[in-house]
This record gives C-alpha cells, sequence and structure tokens, in this order.
C-alpha cells in the first residue's frame, strides 16, 4: 500500500508539473499512467470515473482522487489529490511573481504565443483519448463525444449538465 | 462600488466552501457569482485578470486562483485555507457518489448511461480545443505543433514527459523566429 501511495504521489505530482492549462492538457498522460503502465483502472472504467466526476461539483482535478481511491483506498484518495495540486500550486507561486515582473519582456510574449498551440493539441488528444478507451475505433462513443462537442459550440447559452444529461440518455440507447 | 474582502479566515473558508459546494458542472461561473456579485470581495476586472494569470499556470484553475487570492488576503494560512474550503465538500461528493456508484455498476444500463455521460464530457474537451484553436488555423507552425502533438500523445500514446519537451522547444523557437 506505501508503495502504491509513493507511485500514487510521485506520477500525479509530475503530472501537476506539466499540467498547464488544467486537467485537459494532461488527460492522455494520465490515462496511459493509470491504465497502461500501473493498471490501477480497467479502459472502460476510466470514463466512467471521469463522468462521476462530472456529475460532482468543484474542479474536474477531483478524477485523480477517484483514481487514488481506487489504487489504495481513502489515503489514495487523498494523496492523489494532494499530489496533484500541491507541485503546481508551488510552482504558481513561484511563478506567478516572475510574470508580473517580466509583463513587458518578449520572453514572455513568446512563451505565451508557445502555449497556445501545446494545450490545444493536449487538450485534443486528451478528448480523443477519453473516448477511446481501447485504442480501436469506438463509433459509439464519438458519435456522442461529438453531438456534445457539436452541442456545446453551437448552443452557446444551454447549461452544459443538459449536454451531459443527453449524453447519457444517448449512452442508454447505443450503449 | 467598494470593495468587501474577506475580513477573516472563517469568512474566507466559507466563501470557498460556498464555491465548491455549488459548483456542478463548472467551477468558473460560481466563484465569479461568489466573489464577484454576492460577496463582493473583488471586482470584475480583478477576477479576469487572476483568472487569465493561472491559465498560464500549471494546475486547476480555480485552484490556483483560491490560492493565489488567499495568499492576497492571508497569506499562506489564506492560501490553505481557501484552498480547503473549495475542495472540502466536493471530495466527499465525489467520493460518495463513486461508491455509490460502485454498487450500481453491475447494471448494464447504468454503466451505459454513466459512460455516454462520459462520452459527453470528452466532447466538451473537443469543443474546448476547437475554441482555442481559432485563432491558430491560419498559422501553419501552429497547426503543425498541433497535429504533431496529436499524432503523438494522442493517437501514438506516447509519454508526454518524452514528448512535451520536444513540442516545446519547437514551439518555443516558431515562436521566438515569429512564425507563431
Amino acid at each position: 500500500m506505501l508503495v502504491t501511495l509513493l507511485e500514487l504521489a510521485l506520477y500525479f505530482g509530475m503530472l501537476s508539473l506539466i499540467s498547464v492549462g488544467g486537467l485537459p492538457s494532461v488527460m492522455s498522460e494520465m490515462q496511459r499512467i493509470v491504465i497502461d503502465v500501473e493498471h490501477w483502472v480497467a479502459p472502460e472504467e476510466f470514463l466512467q470515473l471521469y463522468a462521476v466526476g462530472q456529475a460532482s461539483p468543484g474542479p474536474n482535478m477531483l478524477i485523480v482522487s477517484l483514481i487514488g481511491w481506487k489504487a489504495a483506498g481513502l489515503p489514495g484518495a487523498f494523496v492523489a489529490l494532494i499530489a496533484m495540486c500541491g507541485p503546481a500550486a508551488v510552482l504558481s507561486w513561484w511563478v506567478a511573481g516572475l510574470w508580473e515582473r517580466f509583463k513587458h519582456s518578449p520572453w514572455r510574449a513568446a512563451i505565451q504565443r508557445a502555449m497556445a498551440p501545446l494545450v490545444v493539441g493536449l487538450i485534443f488528444s486528451g478528448g480523443y483519448a477519453l473516448a477511446t478507451p481501447h485504442r480501436t475505433p469506438e463509433w459509439r462513443l464519438w458519435l456522442i463525444a461529438g453531438a456534445a462537442a457539436a452541442g456545446m459550440l453551437l448552443l452557446k447559452k444551454l447549461n452544459p449538465l443538459w449536454l451531459l444529461a443527453a449524453g447519457g440518455a444517448l449512452g442508454a440507447f447505443l450503449l | 462600488m467598494p470593495v468587501t474582502p474577506p475580513r477573516n479566515l472563517a469568512e474566507l473558508f466559507l466563501g470557498f466552501l460556498a464555491i465548491g459546494a455549488r459548483s456542478f458542472g463548472g467551477v468558473m461561473p460560481w466563484a465569479y457569482r461568489t466573489m464577484v456579485e454576492e460577496r463582493r470581495w473583488l471586482t470584475a476586472e480583478d477576477f479576469t485578470e487572476t483568472i487569465g494569470l493561472c491559465q498560464f499556470l500549471p494546475g486547476p484553475n480555480i485552484g490556483n486562483s483560491a490560492i493565489v487570492l488567499g495568499k492576497r488576503w492571508f497569506g499562506l494560512r489564506g492560501s490553505v485555507v481557501a484552498f480547503l474550503g473549495l475542495f472540502a465538500l466536493p471530495f466527499i461528493w465525489v467520493l460518495a457518489l463513486a461508491s455509490l456508484y460502485a454498487d450500481f455498476a453491475s447494471h448494464h444500463v447504468v454503466r451505459a448511461v454513466v459512460t455516454g455521460v462520459g462520452a459527453a464530457g470528452a466532447g466538451f474537451f473537443i469543443a474546448t480545443a476547437i475554441k482555442l484553436s481559432r485563432p491558430l488555423v491560419r498559422k501553419p507552425g501552429a497547426v503543425a505543433v498541433v497535429l504533431g502533438l496529436f499524432i503523438t500523445v494522442g493517437l501514438g500514446r506516447v509519454s508526454l514527459f518524452m514528448v512535451l519537451p520536444v513540442a516545446a522547444a519547437v514551439a518555443l523557437y516558431l515562436s521566438r523566429s515569429h512564425r507563431l
């Protein structure tokens, strides 16, 4: 159990440091570690845990608590959450000061511009990985994901919770 | 309109507790509502600037904002208290919900519905990525970076720890030579 807790702390701590743009950026890497490398969660389970996180209030980072819980019970849930938020918080604290000081530096502008395609590429990958648990085409999951994406892009005033509910209903029909 | 920041740690905690507890579907709108509209802890501009800064920092956007704002008002203790307030109730809820789900997960329909919800969530990622990519479509360098990441990380499932340094170096190079 202790080994698992250390692994949770290590992996989520590392993910924490590169999670620029929030959870979506590290989603595919998290899946790779949690499913392929450590086998804490089965492929189709991951999507379900994500859904439970979606149906919960609070930041969607909380999915890491569920993974930690699956891996090592309640201590795992705590360790995972602290590890996921801690290093980033410390880094942010430090960077926030620098960011302000170098407001007009060309390097800062260059870094800001560079981050955009990185974050976009990672979020695309995250969404794709989430909807493709078994690495084989999943037309039904892709259909639901596509419908939700279209809904979010086209029906801007609609509360996303309705789209989640619609996803659930489609799931009942198709899956 | 005068700004009335939290007077003590208890107020800070309760404020963030209220945000965490109500934030179904997304924390940002509730953070705004609670801090700017209901409690007038800060102005709308201040809020937007803080969030904007946190976009570029690793970690959860709102979580970082809690830390940054907590620090502003009460130093390190403020950061810890704000963070705990935000996550406390959601943490309990998510574990309770997961336990409940575990009991019912053997029913095929329950699993199907929940998987559908998860798939919709994946769709949100795609929509967000599309929204963020709009300013990038005319920049071939940016498109190349996005595609490169998608192919290696999304399709190839190569470890991010190997891909990201390379991708970041490429992106930074393109950015410095004004091709981004």
